[in-house]
């Protein structure tokens, strides 16, 4: 019935040529199937528009169909100059009610559609003036929310059927309507699914004030959904995936992006007609707000409420309501049997136990405290330091715990004898008495130890592979996991607000409760916004090529001096550590295995301080570049000396036959990581009290020192690296990296207090944990990665000691297991598992495959985005604009007006109105003007 | 809900200690603010002791903090709006709802907008002063320049809210 009253419409009007060649006429609009095919066409969410075409369902309000088809650029243009073009600033509505009002009463359309937007145009003009303009951007709202056409639809099919009792009041209601709309969906998708006109009258009480009015058009609303059966509606199967929609937004507007990514610009949208600009809501919001309440569980219940931006009285009395409501539907519809009751107890006992349980845990977690002071007295950009510190500690805690659970107690239960002596010096060296004990690789058995008595058997070569293996797996995940989180939160188009001048001045931290900091935060800020000011003024001039020259010159020199530093630091570490073999035999004292590890703290120690020394020549343009230059030249110099280190260790040691050469890696590494430890104590104790005490006592222009966060960051890498490597041939090492960290924490946070500065550069800290979580992952641990698999595949192990010995190279523990599998019927799952997939060439071969054409896949889609937020941040400029010329419009009719205000005069008016509105080309015309 | 008498729904607050909260409360004005609440639930500690709290004193926005959260906008406040303060202000709030608190804290007229005045409002308090009018103006320009997508020479709550999706760094 629907498309044969629009077909009919539409070859009324094809008899008229002009009408339905110009695309922006208003009746070729309405017609189905022409702006349709132009807009999939052009159009990035084919989707969407494939949704919005059921729209066509609502006879009476064919221009209906025009609010929808927003999002490709062209076609809005052209939709802008149909707008301008009737010069109705009450926007599409006015247009459509008095169509869809006059057009029965005279046989020709065109002229009626014309006539009486004439007729209506005085109406409308006068009150639209009034609201000064409330509707126009809640509008756009309701029009850029792509997944929901029901939502314009309605709207405007409400309005069109308000008019006619109310001819003055267009725009206002139906505006109001769909902003409150949103909130309203869920009521009526889970309670009122039949009407879903009812709450677009919402605003129009408010505003109007005439209850009989729009009872009457509730009537017909909800008439309407009858006649035209939203069950066949194609949007029918939308309903639950609206709810659940709106209950995301409602608990955390900004987040819907994840779930929804075809909806981001709702989501963006959405907050807004959520916490819609007047804080208290209304009575019907609220009334809204609690049937949408009543069908949730109370723990979503309770966080939306919590999260209304509503004050405590506001909140509690929409939670007493909403539980009044429920009890009185339990009790009208069953009553509570026993079992039921029974559970609510339960559940409402576990939830007390809930909470209890998580204060309790939260008074446990000691660092919270600690990092809430460091962030009221620093700010969030040291505190990032620090909770990346607490971040590996607690990561740290779980590999100690995985080790010592699967490798280390097992091993406890068949204890050898430890005979040599404890001197101390193994503390620092990790050799002498520590040799014999679980610390290392070497002391662990490779037989399969069996409990007397009882049958069961653990193989400890396959647990100490397995359990490393898997805790590599999970390091894997878990960092590929918090760094993707990290992009995602943190590298959200980026491009939008290059110079941020807005980012700096809303970007007090509400954190920093100290004097001193709150003064020193508003220095900084004072002189970056300086800073950027003269950016902007010079912005245009142009540096001149000398200056550049010499700048790009200093830049180069500075990079090949960092380089060659890197490389010479290198060159001193692998010259050393090839001759510190002989050295090592020809002197017997454990103190003398010290040297390496002392030569490359001191390398860790001074190189970067030195690197820090080139800011004084080096001039950037951009701060952020100097502190990104810092960060790449230390990680290149601390990842190349790792190398380097590596190298010696799987070249010189392991094929040296010494007696147990995987024992002698683990002490080097814990003798680097101690060495380390006490160097970053000294550097905090020495480094940054006697630098405090020079600074305010002796050379005062030198001043407190700065905390310097990347340098600490890098440190911190380093130590991570270097322990993932160890992890492999000292078990125990995270227990000691564990204990080191939770020492440092605690020093650098009294060094912190006692003696520095919060940064003074403006530190984009979310984006440099982003930075730093991303280094961890890419050099250090895809670089750990490396060793480990070439230790376990290429090397042979030491053939008296430790759990491998005797095999050709460690991976034949998993062959041999392999082997023995195979002969058991029970376990060939394993053995298939194993011959076809992991052992499998082909098998990775197409995982590759697949990933790459994902990952492919998802370029594409993130380049077509791209171009959709461009042209969508167009198109709201344009919106703007458009409104901006509108209201111009408007103030200018508005006082012609009053200037004249005799009748006959108004009559003239509204002829000339009608005929420019029947102009020729009035879209391009207003596009000259308005852009 | 707790010996005191007054009826608190942690849930609602979200993990901030209800009771902690109250005997702060009771602490700042211990002559006012009797133990036994119930007495009189309307008491309304007056600006000046909360402003004074440790955690707003050195705050440059602390008498628009306690405007936007006290009921009668004039920075008293009653118990119950000392606990909403404490829960936005708290690291489990929602960003959203940071977002929309903070707007309303830099809308200094209480228009629903951010106009230019109120960005110099905010100009001053974050540099005190140490700006010269120019520069202000300049900086003002800029940021609505930035922000401001609909073009109508203010920020809403719309721009606000889009400028805080894209800055990660926002109201930690």
């Amino acid at each position: 019935m629907t498309a044969f009253y629009r077909n009919q419409e539409y070859e009324q009007e094809s008899d008229y040529p002009d009408f339905t060649n110009s695309r922006v006429n208003l009746d070729s609009l309405n017609s189905p199937d022409y702006p349709y095919s132009r807009n999939n066409s052009n159009n990035l969410k084919f989707k969407d528009n494939a949704k919005y075409s059921s729209t066509h369902n609502y006879p009476n309000c064919p221009d209906a169909l025009n609010s929808p088809d927003y999002p490709g650029a062209e076609d809005y243009l052209d939709n802008l100059g149909f707008r301008n073009h009737q010069e109705y600033p009450g926007s599409h509505t006015n247009t459509t009610f008095s169509r869809s009002q006059r057009t029965p009463d005279y046989p020709g359309p065109r002229n009626s559609s014309h006539h009486s937007r004439s007729k209506h145009s005085l109406d409308s003009f006068s009150f639209v003036m009034i609201p000064d303009y409330p509707g126009a951007k809640d509008y756009q709202d309701s029009r850029e929310d792509p997944d929901d056409p029901d939502s314009g639809s309605n709207a405007y099919r409400s309005s069109s059927k308000n008019y006619p009792h109310h001819p003055g009041s267009l725009g206002i209601p139906d505006h109001m309507g769909t902003k409150d709309y949103l909130g309203s969906r869920n009521r009526n998708n889970q309670n009122y699914p039949g009407s879903l006109g009812i709450p677009n009258y919402q605003g129009a009480e408010d505003n109007l004030g005439t209850p009989d009015n729009w009872g009457s058009a509730y009537k017909q609303n909800s008439q309407n959904n009858h006649d035209y059966s939203y069950s066949e509606n194609p949007e029918m199967g939308n309903k639950g995936h609206h709810s659940g929609l709106f209950h995301r937004t409602l608990g955390s507007p900004g987040r819907g992006n994840r779930d929804y990514p075809e909806s981001f610009q709702m989501t963006s949208r959405q907050p807004t007609s959520l916490y819609s600009m007047h804080p208290v809501p209304d009575r019907d919001g609220e009334e809204k707000l609690i049937a949408s309440l009543i069908n949730l569980p109370t723990r979503d219940r309770n966080k939306i409420i919590r999260n209304q931006p509503l004050t405590m009285q506001e909140k509690r009395k929409i939670k007493k309501k909403v539980n009044m409501e429920k009890q009185k539907s339990a009790n009208q519809s069953i009553q509570l049997n026993y079992c039921t009751q029974c559970l609510t107890a339960t559940a409402l006992h576990y939830r007390h136990f809930k909470s209890v349980t998580s204060e309790f845990f939260q008074s446990l977690d000691v660092w919270q405290r600690t990092l809430k002071i460091i962030g009221s007295k620093f700010g969030t950009s040291v505190l990032s330091y620090f909770s990346f510190l607490t971040w590996l500690l607690k990561f740290n805690i779980f590999s100690f715990i995985v080790n010592f659970s699967f490798i280390i107690i097992p091993q406890l239960t068949d204890p050898k004898p430890n005979n040599l002596s404890f001197t101390g010096l193994e503390l620092l060296t990790g050799a002498g008495s520590f040799q014999q004990t679980v610390l290392y690789y070497g002391f662990y058995t490779n037989s399969t130890i069996k409990h007397k008595g009882s049958n069961t058997s653990y193989n400890m070569q396959l647990a100490y592979i397995f359990t490393i293996g898997l805790y590599l797996v999970i390091c894997f995940f878990s960092l590929l996991y918090s760094m993707a989180c990290s992009f995602r939160n943190n590298f959200i188009n980026p491009h939008v607000y290059s110079r941020g001048t807005a980012k700096l001045v809303f970007s007090w931290d509400f954190t920093i409760t100290r004097e001193k900091a709150v003064k020193l935060k508003q220095r900084n800020l004072t002189t970056e916004l300086k800073e950027n000011l003269s950016e902007i003024r010079h912005e245009n001039v142009i540096t001149p090529l000398k200056q550049r020259l010499s700048r790009f010159c200093i830049h180069l020199a500075a990079w090949i001096v960092s380089t060659g530093v890197a490389i010479a630091c290198c060159a001193a570490v692998y010259f050393l550590a090839f001759n510190n073999m002989k050295f090592l035999r020809e002197h017997k004292n454990q103190a003398a295995t010290l040297l390496l590890p002392f030569l490359v703290c001191c390398f860790n120690l001074f190189v970067p301080l030195f690197y820090s020394s080139f800011g004084l020549v080096e001039k950037f343009e951009i701060p952020r570049h100097q502190v990104l230059v810092i960060i790449i030249r230390n990680i290149f110099l601390k990842i190349s000396i790792i190398g380097i280190l590596c190298y010696y260790w799987l070249n010189s040691i392991a094929v040296s036959h010494e007696e147990c050469w995987e024992t002698l890696i683990g002490q080097d590494i814990y003798r680097l990581l101690m060495m380390n430890f006490l160097f970053t104590l000294f550097d905090s104790i020495f480094g940054e009290f006697l630098r405090r005490i020079i600074g305010t006592k002796l050379i005062k222009s030198l001043g407190v020192p700065e905390f310097d966060i990347a340098r600490n960051v890098l440190e911190l890498i380093y130590t991570q690296t270097l322990l993932w490597i160890g992890i492999f041939f000292a078990p125990l090492l995270p227990f000691i990296h564990m204990i080191t960290l939770f020492i440092m924490l605690n020093v650098k946070r009294i060094s912190l207090m006692m003696n520095c500065l919060p940064p003074s550069k403006v530190w984009r800290a979310s984006q440099m944990m982003t930075l730093f979580i991303f280094l961890l992952f890419f050099p250090s641990f895809t670089g750990v990665l490396c060793v480990l698999a070439i230790t376990v595949w290429r090397l042979k192990p030491s053939a008296q000691c430790g759990p491998f010995q005797g095999l050709p190279s460690i991976i034949h523990a998993i062959y041999g297991w392999i082997e023995i599998l195979s002969n058991r019927p029970s376990y060939l799952w394993v053995v298939w598992i194993y011959r076809n997939l992991i052992g499998s060439v082909h098998f990775f071969f197409i995982l590759t495959l697949i990933v790459v054409i994902i990952t492919y896949l998802y370029w594409q889609i993130i380049e077509g985005r791209k171009i959709m937020i461009k042209l969508l941040h167009e198109q709201i400029i344009n919106e703007g604009k458009d409104k901006m010329f509108l209201v111009e419009k408007l103030l200018k009719l508005q006082e012609s007006q009053k200037k004249t205000n005799t009748f006959p005069l108004a009559q003239e008016r509204r002829e000339q109105e009608v005929s420019l509105n029947n102009g020729k080309s009035p879209g391009q015309k207003i596009r000259r003007h308005g852009f | 809900m707790n010996s005191k008498g007054i009826e608190l729904d942690p849930e609602l607050s979200p993990k901030v200690e209800s009771a902690w909260l109250f005997y702060r409360f009771q602490a700042l004005a211990p002559q006012l603010v009797t133990l036994d609440y119930t007495s009189n639930p309307g008491v309304k500690v007056p600006y000046e002791v909360i402003s004074s709290m440790p955690e707003l004193k050195d705050n440059p926005f602390r008498e628009r903090i306690a405007q936007v959260f006290s009921q009668d906008g004039d920075g008293n406040m009653t118990l119950d709006d000392f606990l909403d303060m404490f829960s936005v202000m708290s690291e489990m709030a929602p960003r959203d709802l940071k977002a929309y608190y903070a707007f309303k804290i830099y809308d200094f007229n209480n228009d629903d907008y951010i106009c230019p005045l109120d960005l110099e409002k905010t100009m001053i308090k974050l540099t005190r002063g140490e700006l010269t009018p120019e520069e202000v103006g300049l900086v003002c320009e800029k940021v609505i320049n930035e922000a401001d997508v609909d073009n109508d020479g203010k920020l809403s709550l719309d721009d606000f809210q889009n400028m805080i999706l894209h800055a990660p760094d926002f109201l930690r």
